[in-house]
């Protein structure tokens, strides 16, 4: 196996999931500020917070723990460990050193085992309440998540991401009905695991409503700044698994520079679509309350289900 | 070298078993404690070295120690299955033997300390040999020895209410499964006339009717839904060390039995089924229950109810598989099962030896009362934390792996083409998906409430840090969870098996060297100011644990969503002082919780027994004559019998 090519595509693919994420939180604001006829924010504007928060000075609550100060890490570290698992540009050559999806989905569930964990550290009752209603709202999705995965290596007959990508893009097949389901759900996916409108509201502070923001209230500084990163690069890598099975073209498995810069391209193209997407959807569909969240994730889970069935009659 | 070493293990037992008792008489009664505690050690020591030479080396070790008749022997055999539950047992009971050197100086009474450490390595022992047992006739009869120790362990505070029913409660529960067991048994001895474990062959109906006796004995003990209801009520009743025994190791015996005798039987479709559906109810009830309880120790007495349903989806998937003739499948499925049952053993013992320390400290089982001990604690609470993180299935620690492998099972099941199966399979594992998410958002629970943010009672707010042998025992799992996570594939590399596994190695030193480099990167490019501040209080001066969120709210949601299964019923009633309902006068609402398996499957049998024992009583009179007519009355209805048959 050539290891050096293996972990060139790393470093390049952690990089460009590092660089390139902060891109579309900023991005999905901008679509549903003109939706509401706001300008908003400019497109760098997420870099600059970040650079700002990482300048500012640290609190800590005297009631908090180490557990608050390891947490960002922990975030940061199993996103980055977590962004190996999904090609971007370049497909990696086959190895089962990354590309486990079960494995992808726990390294994220980790960060989120800790971060509800930090909610609780500081003592306030926000911080509780998102964590309670995390863990609630993931535990939910859960099963969709594992069904729509299942069926995706049922899809692909393999259950390393490169791999299925590979074979989404070989398909000869433009358009398959099994595919555009497994889509819908993951796109759900994407809209609960990013925390967005209708399960939870991104803008919000300080407010009854807020699921995500509330767990990550007592963060401040470079902590913060870590633990909103590692948010922006979870929905990027998310939105990835999607772009890359639903519509893998101008993904490359070489690395001439030529192929990889048509690939970048094409992503980055397909990837402001999908942002374009989100925000039009998030705009058009209002905070719903959080006990009628289990009939949008049956919904999910519903197609999975059928895809999974169409897979085994088929 | 095994031939040494198993009657060495055997012999350290026995003089660890007889030691308290005698210690009064020697003269100081600690010293001789303390003694057999290492005795339980060095006992362990041999049985793990003994069970690791046979699991590496493949070999196997039998030994006729004692013979009744030829057909009731004590017979031993260790194979590779054997030898692996068999160190399974002596790890964790070695580091329980740590941990008890000083927990049990915490009882009052001098006598129960030492009749705890006797009976405790009487319990230890026995589970050894029911495991290297080789014949059905004492394979009952160590289960039973296990049965009663446990249940005299159980019964240790024996004046207090709650014991007393936990310990009736566990009394009839075992024994119900020792008579399942005597029944699969007897019934297997009729048809083949052995009780040679090796040699069970017979029709498929026959040893369907076997299967259904010995899964519900195994079953029982191992707390299966809707078995399950003794395990709550033993685990809080009964010392801290011992409920990390009987959850670690106890009711791992029972998985054992459940997969040896499935290995000798003809295996049929519908067990798989059958295990699978009975795997999968109590992995999502007993999570959802967890969810709910504010006690600690009950709260892991579920999760054990969960993890055993996680084991036995492994067991049903490989008996499916492997009549599907998938055996590298199936025997992934079953390295999963078997994986996970180690990995259990491992950190549910770890958890309930760092609750007990807990518990000593602040003196409350509840949840609710404690908060802040992270800093009290320091270290136990990173114990807690690593078996959290491990039961939780978070990589790259132990429990991740197991549940990994079972996952991979599932998701290759189109392979069978069979809608049925399928559709079955497909639901269990959104099921199994759901257990594992909501066990993680359960043990954020627990270990949120139980250790972050300020201390909710006075008691909580005074802990102190557990001695050092306290310490020591349960760091010694934890290092396990740690290395059996972490070089899971290299492991089974050794052991000669390869599966499709990513290398947890590579994952752990990704994950640690990342975290070491965002540290140092943050050190060099972010400011490195930093302020104390108090949390905001939300306007009020300063901020007190009252305001802190509880362990009923954090589960709120969840019991809310899932309130079908937990059936409140919550009655208000409002009275008014005018008749349109405006001006409120005062009113009553109440929460009423179904403990669903007890009143409506439990109490039920219990009353028709009560009824038909009533009826029965009716003919003991007490009378000497009366009973001397009814023994002959029996002796001729027998002989009556055995004519007509002859």
């Amino acid at each position: 196996m050539d290891y050096l090519a293996l972990i060139a595509y790393g470093i390049l693919n952690m990089l460009f999931v590092l660089l390139v994420s902060p891109l579309f939180i900023s991005l999905i604001k901008i679509v549903k500020a003109h939706a509401q006829k706001r300008k908003g924010p400019p497109l760098l504007q997420t870099y600059r917070s970040l650079a700002k928060l990482l300048k500012k000075e640290t609190v800590y609550s005297s009631n908090s723990s180490w557990i608050m100060r390891a947490t960002p890490l922990v975030n940061v570290a199993a996103v980055l460990v977590a962004s190996l698992f999904v090609p971007m540009i370049i497909i990696p050559q086959s190895t089962d050193l990354v590309g486990n999806i079960i494995l992808f989905l726990y390294l994220l569930a980790m960060a989120k085992f800790f971060m509800a964990l930090s909610g609780l550290d500081a003592g306030s009752t926000f911080g509780g309440m998102g964590s309670s209603r995390e863990m609630a709202i993931s535990a939910l999705i859960e099963p969709v998540v594992i069904v729509v995965f299942a069926a995706m290596a049922f899809a692909f007959k393999t259950i390393n991401l490169p791999d299925m990508f590979r074979s989404a893009l070989a398909s000869n097949v433009l358009v398959d009905p099994v595919i555009i389901l497994i889509s819908i759900s993951l796109f759900i996916v994407i809209i609960v695991e990013s925390a967005r409108v209708p399960v939870d509201n991104p803008e919000t502070h300080l407010e009854l409503t807020m699921i995500h923001e509330a767990m990550i209230l007592e963060q401040s500084g470079k902590n913060l700044a870590m633990m909103e990163l590692s948010s922006a690069m979870k929905q990027l890598l998310l939105m990835g698994v999607l772009i890359n099975i639903l519509v893998p073209w101008g993904l490359t498995a070489d690395f001439t520079p030529q192929a990889i810069l048509i690939s970048l391209g094409a992503f980055l193209l397909k990837a402001v679509i999908l942002a374009v997407i989100i925000g039009l959807f998030e705009s058009s569909c209002a905070k719903s309350r959080l006990f009628r969240l289990p009939g949008l994730f049956a919904i999910a889970l519903f197609l999975a289900i059928i895809t999974l069935i169409i897979e085994v009659f088929a | 070298m095994l031939e040494f070493l198993f009657p060495l293990g055997l012999a350290a037992f026995f003089l660890a078993v007889i030691l308290p008792l005698i210690g009064s008489k020697l003269g100081s009664s600690k010293a001789t404690r303390q003694a057999a505690l290492i005795g339980t050690i060095v006992a362990c020591g041999a049985i793990l070295a003994f069970a690791l030479e046979i699991v590496f080396s493949n070999k196997s070790f039998s030994l006729l120690a004692y013979q009744i008749t030829p057909q009731f022997q004590f017979s031993f055999l260790v194979d590779r299955l054997a030898a692996f539950f068999l160190a399974l047992i002596a790890v964790v009971s070695m580091a329980v033997a740590i941990y008890s050197v000083p927990y049990v100086e915490h009882s009052e009474h001098e006598g129960r300390k030492n009749l705890i450490v006797s009976f405790m390595n009487i319990f230890i022992v026995s589970m050894v040999l029911v495991v290297a047992s080789f014949t059905m006739f004492s394979f009952l009869f160590f289960w039973e020895i296990m049965a009663l120790s446990s249940f005299l362990l159980v019964m240790v505070e024996f004046e207090k209410k709650e014991t007393q029913k936990a310990g009736i409660f566990y009394f009839v529960m075992t024994h119900l499964s020792t008579l399942f067991l005597l029944f699969a048994f007897l019934f297997i001895y009729t048809v083949t006339g052995t009780f040679d474990m090796g040699q069970i062959r017979a029709e498929p109906l026959i040893t369907s009717v076997a299967f259904v006796f010995l899964f519900l004995g195994f079953g029982i003990k191992a707390g299966i839904i809707p078995f399950h209801k003794w395990l709550p009520y033993a685990h809080p009743a009964s010392p801290s060390n011992i409920s990390a025994l009987m959850s670690g190791v106890m009711i791992k015996v029972a998985v054992y039995g459940l997969i040896r005798f499935l290995l000798l039987l003809p295996m049929q479709t519908w067990w798989g089924i059958l295990i699978l559906a009975a795997g999968t109810t109590s992995a999502v009830l007993g999570v959802i229950y967890a969810l709910k309880e504010h006690d600690i120790k009950r709260l892991l007495a579920y999760h054990s109810i969960e993890n055993i349903g996680i084991i036995l989806i492994g067991v049903g998937l490989y008996v499916i598989f492997s009549l599907a003739g998938f055996e590298a499948i199936a025997f992934l499925a079953l390295a999963g099962a078997l994986f996970h049952t180690l990995n259990h053993a491992i950190f549910k013992s770890l958890l309930f030896m760092t609750s007990g320390s807990i518990v000593n400290a602040t003196g409350t089982r509840n949840i609710e009362e404690m908060g802040g001990l992270i800093k009290r604690m320091p270290k136990t609470a990173l114990l807690f934390l690593i078996g959290a993180v491990s039961i939780s299935a978070l990589p790259p620690f132990n429990g991740f792996v197991s549940e990994l492998m079972i996952f991979q099972a599932f998701f290759q099941s189109t392979v069978l083409a069979n809608p049925f199966l399928e559709v079955i399979l497909i639901s269990s594992l959104a099921v199994f998906a759901l257990t594992s998410a909501l066990a993680a958002a359960c043990f954020v629970k627990a270990f949120g409430i139980t250790f972050l943010a300020l201390p909710r009672s006075e008691e909580a707010k005074e802990a102190k840090e557990s001695p050092k042998l306290m310490i020591i025992g349960p760091a010694i799992l934890a290092a396990l969870c740690v290395a059996l996570g972490v070089l899971s594939l290299q492991l089974f590399s050794v052991l000669g098996f390869s599966f499709p596994l990513p290398n947890m190695l590579f994952i752990g030193a990704l994950l640690s060297g990342f975290y070491v480099f965002t540290f140092a990167a943050l050190r060099e490019v972010a400011s490195r100011r930093e302020r104390i501040a108090e949390t905001w209080g939300c306007g009020f001066p300063t901020q007190t644990s009252k305001m802190e969120y509880t362990a009923s709210g954090f589960s709120e949601p969840i019991v809310t969503i899932l309130k079908s299964i937990f059936r409140t019923q919550k009655k208000s009633e409002r009275n008014y002082y005018d008749d349109k309902g405006v001006i409120f006068k005062d009113g009553k609402a109440e929460i009423h919780l179904m403990n669903f398996f007890e009143e409506r499957l439990y109490m039920p049998v219990a009353n028709i027994v009560r009824k038909v024992s009533l009826k029965v009583n009716n003919l003991q009179r007490g009378d000497v004559d009366l009973h001397v007519a009814y023994a002959f009355a029996t002796i001729v209805v027998f002989l009556l019998i055995i004519w007509w048959f002859a």
